[in-house]
């Protein structure tokens, strides 16, 4: 992807100034949007990411460059600009690239490049007319199409050479239900680390149908209840509550300056006894996997909660530094463009022993989360929010009438030790995931699970 | 210069594979950043990027393709690549090539002071800012987050139908995000400053801000679930707004995704109301004489008190509506299609001071805060509910902070049950618009606690 003998002189004038380590990331991204409105293509748009990132460190400071010039005169000439941010004298290091290899986990059976267009737009064509089907209440129905085949190359000053391929398919289908005054929206967003194949595996029509029922349902629905109640979030996307609520709090982004309510807490009992969660970023071909991180490590199981406990952090190679702890295999980035830190790959809450039928029908009043939206954190405090998609209310133990508009809000250390039940039904959902080192795919996942009591915001009172 | 000649061959090769009007647009960037940790610099960015994109008409159909590399390599793969996606276009509303205006309004969004600034200055700064915050209380237990960037960027558009357009703008900012504790609480509360000039850099005065407001906040706590009169200050009433803006996108109008369809000249807010797009005020950090089409920007009156005067149009949907387009043609970066998108969009100062409008709370909140926007807020229908901080005034008095609660309700109904307008008005950070809003008197929203 770059001359090797190139990527040695960049690395050696980034160290010219007394840096401890330097590393150079290279990305060759090639991308296909498409949009489908109202069962019309409405735009498809491809192209190449290309860029080169260069990062110094000098103990715990670092120093990031990129540019998608590649050729050597400029590269070296950003490299020695990102250099004189030290000014120490040059420590002796020998460059010695060593190629590693490793086993491919997340095979790619059908390359994008090999797909004709007309063949990705069939695919969105049967979402989208499942959904517009689906009711006369449908108004629009949007499919959105992304494919992209990143290449990866990893260098750095200790000889390591890596690279990987990372291969991901993913549709957006977005239905709008409508009456004379009012819209409600409806969302899925199935993607995979996989090529074409993933369309041909997954029901399509089932998705559309799915998001449209959603919409509709919520169009019909009374504005949700307002105050603390027993919550029963349901499996998949519903993970985004261990994602924001406890996960980005276990990153070493946080941790390592303490900027987290998890810092120094490691063998403390953090959540309830019949929560373990884990961050898996080998799980074959799921949407968050990868080979290796965008720091060149190989990523792994690591489990964050068990039982209660918590039992360790994701953990990039800066921060690492601080806190004396290894890398997890957890330097993500979104592209050159950011330096990577630790983040989360597939995150997820594991299987408990409760059936979904006996966590409802042992909540006597509360609400049903079917499906969620996304929310934030902050891990200074804790405090997070979410949105429910898709709601209900449980009354007697039963689900009962769908109630819209409903926000989740809570403190993470709390909510953790509010679990009272976990459901064996896990599975995971796809999403996209914002922090410093920009937007990433990453997966969230859950069985269902009943939280005794979260504040829950709607528009209708108490 | 190497884009122009770049140019030239890309339009060649494309004459050459059939394609009729063509269009590049280039965007480069030079950016700088750098974060403080205790009393050091510990992390420092420097970039140069830019990318290229080309869109082209053949049969009718646009096609749009773009690359990262740019060089000689890429003009095949970029043409090749537009073609193909032109021939799958179904939508029959062609998009146009556009020839250019016939007058463009100068704009001085580049400042040739602030990109004389010295590195040495922007880390002083930095360092500065973070021992002021230190110093404001022995509260302030950590600076969660800092940043001061700056970028210098360059858009070019050059088609085949004549039109050669060039705009250089330079920005720069710094944010920081504390945190403070006591004995029973801790509290965080941001602050940030979008700037064309340096000096506005007031260090001292934002770092007492921002102290303040994390320590007015200790001690909050969740208030009754019930309605209340919302008194909804400036900076959270801009990013509400960021989150709604594209309701008055044409295109959203045209596609069924925005309830102002079929709304042009009726009351859609209180006749307190009036919301204006100017994109040619030199202090704003969406300014911008040309739009991504090449269109001539205006001043546009969007709401006036309270009426709906027109939608935010590029050339497709202008086209469609049988008006003018309005200059908001917009891509999000090299990278995307041509949509829709504000300049400088911003809810006109009223006449009340943000204290009178405190004092005429007989009991309600002032929200100083809103989170989870991205996700509990839903464009389409309007509805949000949103986790929020701020305080509860009784009798026109601020009597204790509040936290962990929701704000809940419509966007559109909110429009219409504005009672008062500050004359306070403030900016939200710049993405895809720039957009500011004073402080507003909401009659009632649900509160959740």
């Amino acid at each position: 992807m770059l001359d090797k003998r190139l990527i040695d002189n960049i690395i050696t004038e980034a160290l010219s100034t007394g840096g401890d380590f330097a590393k150079v990331f290279v990305e060759d991204k090639d991308v296909t949007s498409i949009k489908l409105l109202g069962g019309k293509v409405e735009s498809s748009v491809s192209g190449r990411d290309y860029g080169i990132g260069i990062r110094i460190f000098n103990g715990f400071n670092s120093i990031y460059a990129y540019t998608n010039r590649n050729d050597a005169e400029s590269l070296l000439k950003i490299a020695s600009e990102a250099a004189k941010a030290i000014k120490e004298t040059k420590k002796e290091i020998t460059l010695n690239f060593i190629e590693e290899t490793y086993n491919n986990i997340h095979h790619i059976r059908k390359f994008p490049k090999d797909i004709r267009l007309v063949n990705k737009i069939s695919v969105m064509r049967e979402a989208s007319e499942a959904a517009k089907n689906y009711s006369k209440e449908i108004s629009q129905v949007t499919v959105g199409y992304l494919d992209e085949d990143q290449k990866i190359l990893v260098a750095n000053s200790e000889g390591k050479y890596i690279e990987d391929r990372r291969v991901r398919s993913r549709l957006f289908i977005e239905a709008v239900a409508a009456n004379e005054n009012e819209m409600q929206t409806g969302f899925f967003g199935p993607g995979a680390h996989k090529g074409f194949e993933f369309f041909e595996q997954i029901n399509l029509k089932e998705y559309g149908e799915e998001a449209a029922r959603v919409a509709v349902t919520m169009l019909h629905a009374d504005p949700c209840p307002s105050g603390k109640f027993p919550v029963v979030i349901d499996n998949k996307f519903g993970g985004v509550i261990f994602h924001e609520a406890c996960g980005h709090g276990l990153e070493a982004t946080s941790v390592a300056k303490k900027n987290s309510v998890f810092a120094d807490k490691i063998g403390e009992k953090v959540a309830s006894d019949i929560v373990t969660a884990i961050d898996d970023g080998t799980i074959p071909n799921h949407w968050g996997s990868i080979n290796v991180d965008d720091e060149g490590e190989k990523t792994r199981k690591n489990i964050l909660i068990e039982n209660g406990i918590l039992k360790g952090y994701m953990i990039d190679k800066l921060n690492g530094r601080r806190m004396e702890m290894e890398p997890t295999g957890s330097g993500r980035r979104q592209s050159y463009k950011y330096a990577p830190t630790s983040r989360m790959t597939n995150t997820y809450i594991a299987a408990g022993k409760s059936t979904p039928e006996e966590i409802i029908s042992k909540t006597e009043y509360g609400i049903y989360a079917k499906y969620m939206g996304g929310g934030s954190v902050n891990p200074a405090t804790g405090d997070f929010n979410f949105a429910v998609m898709e709601g209900y209310l449980i009354k007697n133990g039963k689900i009962d009438n769908p109630v819209r508009g409903a926000t989740l809000i809570g403190n993470g250390p709390n909510i953790l030790h509010k679990i009272d039940m976990v459901g064996n039904n896990l599975d995971h959902g796809q999403g996209m995931c914002g922090s410093v080192s920009g937007s990433i795919p990453a997966n969230v996942g859950q069985p269902m699970i009943r939280v005794s009591e979260i504040t829950v915001g709607g528009r209708k009172g108490e | 210069m190497e884009i122009l000649n770049l140019k030239d061959k890309i339009f060649e090769a494309g004459k050459e594979m059939g394609f009729d009007d063509m269009e590049i647009s280039y965007v480069s960037n030079k950016k700088f950043n750098c974060k403080v940790f205790k009393d050091s610099i510990d992390d420092y960015s420097i970039s140069i990027e830019g990318g290229i994109s080309f869109r082209g008409v053949i049969n009718n159909k646009m096609g749009y393709s773009y690359t990262e590399k740019v060089d000689e390599t890429s003009i095949n793969l970029l043409l090749k690549k537009a073609r193909e996606n032109a021939q799958v276009i179904e939508n029959d509303d062609n998009e146009e090539i556009f020839e250019g205006s016939a007058i463009y309004e100068r704009v001085d969004i580049f400042s040739d002071d602030y990109s004389h600034v010295k590195v040495e200055d922007k880390l002083q700064l930095l360092l500065n800012f973070a021992e002021e915050v230190y110093k404001q209380d022995e509260r302030v237990a950590q600076i969660l987050y800092n940043l001061y960037e700056d970028h210098e960027s360059e858009r070019m558009i050059f088609n085949t139908k004549g039109l050669s357009k060039i705009e250089k703008s330079n920005i720069g900012l710094i944010y920081f995000s504390i945190l403070v504790k006591d004995s029973k609480d801790s509290k965080s509360s941001s602050i940030l400053k979008v700037t064309r000039d340096f000096r506005d850099f007031d260090y001292k005065e934002m770092a007492k801000s921002v102290v303040e407001d994390a320590l007015t906040l200790l001690g909050a706590e969740p208030v009754k679930s019930k309605d209340y009169s919302i008194l909804l200050k400036n900076n959270a009433a801009a990013s509400l707004l960021q989150t709604f803006k594209d309701i008055f996108s044409a295109e959203n109008v045209q596609h069924g995704r925005s309830l102002l369809k079929n709304k042009l000249g009726e009351a859609i807010a209180s006749n307190q109301i009036t919301i204006i797009d100017d994109p040619h005020i030199k202090e704003k950090m969406a300014s911008r004489s040309f739009d991504s089409e090449g269109v001539a920007t205006k001043k546009c009156v969007i709401v006036e008190e309270g009426l709906l005067k027109t939608y935010l149009h590029n050339l497709k949907t202008a086209k469609k509506d049988g008006v003018s387009s309005t200059g908001h043609g917009y891509r999000n970066s090299y990278k995307g299609t041509i949509t829709i998108a504000p300049t400088n969009l911003f809810i006109d100062s009223g006449d009340n001071t943000y204290d009178d409008l405190v004092k005429s709370i007989e009991e309600g909140l002032i929200i100083t805060e809103l989170q989870g926007l991205h996700s509990g807020a839903n464009i389409v229908s309007g509805d949000f509910s949103l986790a929020a901080e701020g305080y509860f005034v009784k009798n026109g008095q601020i009597e204790k902070p509040v936290n962990q609660i929701t704000i809940a309700g419509n966007f559109y109904e909110l429009l219409k049950n504005i009672e008062a307008v500050g004359n306070d008005i403030e900016f939200t950070f710049p993405s895809e618009g720039y957009v500011g809003s004073p402080t507003l008197l909401i009659k009632k929203l649900a509160v959740s606690g």
